[in-house]
């Protein structure tokens, strides 16, 4: 058998071109297809954040029609946030979250309301966290106790407590197990709260 | 980021990498090799050492490739094939440089270099430090933790399970089953420390 | 068909690559605490090493000897992106759980090392039972220690609620969603097969 040093490499090149282009090929194939997941996930989270837009079990095409008839692109005015209209100003606002998770990004929305303090809830359209561990802040059951939150003023908007400890009106726990994700959601949490409130008033 | 905030970052990371967010006992990559070889010292800690370099050297490297060619190319999806590619080509080298330079060496610790090839953490490390989108000076201190770190835990389990061959061990238990109640042990330990450092 | 039987036996039992070769702890550790999830990664997993083994066989006469690690690295790598291109197209839900397992099959050890062990040096169909097997064997490991991790840690069976144990008279094992509450599953696993498998041998005997 040949242990030509350059049939190596020419061989290597070869195998990798080959294999790589099936792949290049498949991803092309199914680009549109990936792309209008992650926008549907996208658009899900944000009507799950404001106020009395998303029931349970609404299809793709129910939730695509309800984002565009009731959600406004974000702007400057509203500090890169998505907005639900009302007739005079905005009724709640959707900022965005994104940051670093314990295994990978973390990307979400918190829903603000009209005061710009109270919390209407919190989504998340991307995360890769721990199932069972980092991957239940993605689960209803506990973003709930986010809604009715008030968010603090100064450094930090949102404190994350132990589970068990009471929470106050600026607290939320954390998941049990889950110290690390609960911890950089919380800095998420407070960066992006933070940016929007400068992009609001400069 | 300047060069001395980077150092700065560069060395908290370090510290990070080998104690809160060690590799081996948080993000339980590189396990295979740590059951296989923390059979005696001396293996761990060849192996370990050889851990050590090869992280931070393909840590670095990687970052390289992926800044400086795959990022102008658009390519980034293609990271995980290119990191590994990189990974087995540099322990190739790595290999043959040792064998043609020092039979000794080549002895205590070529033949751990394949099993380099397939471990996780390697992969792993890499991947997070572009994740965590970390500075060239910053990556090398994180590959060097991350390093350190999995040495650390392999050469522990080593020590305790050298301890342990005095003892009775149920013949179920003996080899594999043990060194992962020991290891689950040592996970629950390092926990402790994910509330030191943020 | 007497190898074919060889095979299988190997592949579930007595050289099962959790108890007995003790290789793919990473991707067991992180995957088992949802039945779900160690389903959707098993799957993925006996794909992944049934077509790696038959490419890698494929190939065995033409790939020099030196680069052949990268190339059998390049091979599993590619069928377990072809795995995640699909998962996120046609099963994004599913994609978004096993985000990070991905990854981790392609540094399995199981796969590498059986490619090592048989698919470099078999033919075709050998190497594609071994591998098929094997990861087979490897996936009835897993789920065992799933459905008890899951059950005990958080009271539900492929995210159904199973009866005593998610009402609040269980006080849920946290630790088993855990990583060490793996490692201890894992090792009471490995305990009880091996332990088995010396009875079998000693009455053989």
């Amino acid at each position: 058998m040949k242990t030509n040093r350059w049939f190596s490499v020419f061989y290597m090149f070869v195998v990798t071109a080959f294999f790589s282009a099936i792949i290049i090929s498949l991803s092309i194939a199914t680009r549109e297809k990936v792309k209008a997941n992650e926008t549907l996930a996208l658009e899900k989270a944000i009507l799950q954040v404001l106020p009395d837009l998303y029931e349970e079990g609404m299809s793709g095409a129910q939730i695509h029609q309800q984002f565009m008839d009731k959600v406004d692109q974000p702007s400057a005015a509203t500090g890169n946030a998505w907005v639900m209209k009302k007739n005079r100003g905005y009724q709640a606002y959707a900022v965005p979250l994104a940051g670093k998770g314990f295994w990978d990004s973390i990307k979400g929305v918190i829903g603000v309301a009209e005061d710009r303090k109270t919390v209407t809830g919190i989504a998340f359209y991307e995360q890769t966290e721990t199932p069972g561990l980092g991957a239940e802040i993605a689960k209803a059951s506990w973003r709930e106790q986010f809604n009715g939150k008030k968010l603090a003023d100064g450094e930090k908007v949102l404190t994350m407590k132990r589970p068990g400890q009471p929470a106050g009106e600026h607290d939320v726990n954390a998941v049990t197990g889950a110290t690390q994700t609960s911890v950089r959601l919380a800095t998420i949490i407070n960066d992006s709260v933070k940016q929007w409130r400068q992009k609001l008033n400069p | 980021m300047s060069i001395d905030a980077q150092i700065g970052q560069a060395l908290t990371v370090c510290v990070a990498a080998v104690f809160t967010q060690n590799i081996l006992l948080s993000y339980f990559l590189g396990l295979c090799p740590f059951l296989a070889v923390s059979r005696e010292v001396k293996a761990a800690n060849g192996l370990g050492v050889a851990v050590i370099f090869v992280m931070t050297c393909t840590c670095a490297l990687n970052w390289m490739v992926y800044h400086w060619i795959l990022v102008p190319m658009h390519l980034e999806f293609f990271r995980f094939i290119i990191f590994i590619i990189v990974i087995a080509a540099f322990v190739q080298f790595v290999e043959m440089v040792i064998e043609r330079y020092s039979q000794r060496l080549y002895q205590t610790l070529g033949i751990f270099l394949p099993l380099i090839t397939v471990n996780c953490a390697i992969l792993g490390a890499c991947l997070f430090m572009i994740i965590r989108d970390y500075s060239l000076i910053v990556t090398v201190g994180y590959g060097l933790g991350s390093g350190i770190g999995w040495y650390l835990a392999i050469i522990a389990m080593a020590g305790i399970r050298q301890r342990l061959n005095n003892d009775v061990v149920p013949r179920g238990l003996q080899g594999p089953g043990i060194t992962l109640i020991i290891a689950g042990l040592m996970a629950l330990a390092f926990i402790g420390f994910t509330g030191v450092m943020q | 068909m007497t190898k074919l039987k060889e095979l299988v036996k190997e592949g579930l039992w007595k050289n099962n690559p959790v108890f007995r070769q003790v290789l793919g702890i990473c991707s067991t550790l992180a995957v088992t605490n949802l039945v779900l999830n160690t389903l959707v990664m098993c799957t993925a997993l006996i794909f992944t090493l049934a077509f790696s083994a038959v490419s890698v066989s494929l190939l065995r006469n033409f790939t020099p000897r030196n680069i052949r690690m990268m190339v059998e690295t390049l091979i599993i790598a590619f069928y377990v992106i072809i795995v995640d291109v699909a998962l996120k197209a046609y099963w994004p839900e599913m994609s978004r759980n096993l985000g990070p397992y991905v990854g981790l099959i392609i540094t399995n050890c199981i796969v590498m090392g059986r490619c090592e062990a048989c698919a470099k040096n078999c033919q075709v169909g050998v190497a594609a039972l071994d591998g098929f097997f094997n990861a087979v064997g490897y996936s009835f490991v897993l789920l065992i220690i799933a459905s008890f991790r899951e059950v005990l840690g958080m009271g539900s069976f492929l995210g159904m609620p199973v009866p005593y144990f998610s009402t609040p008279l269980w006080d849920k094992w946290i630790i088993m969603v855990m990583p060490p509450g793996a490692f201890f599953m894992l090792a009471f696993v490995v305990w009880i097969m091996r332990e088995i498998q010396f009875r079998i041998e000693e009455k053989q005997k």
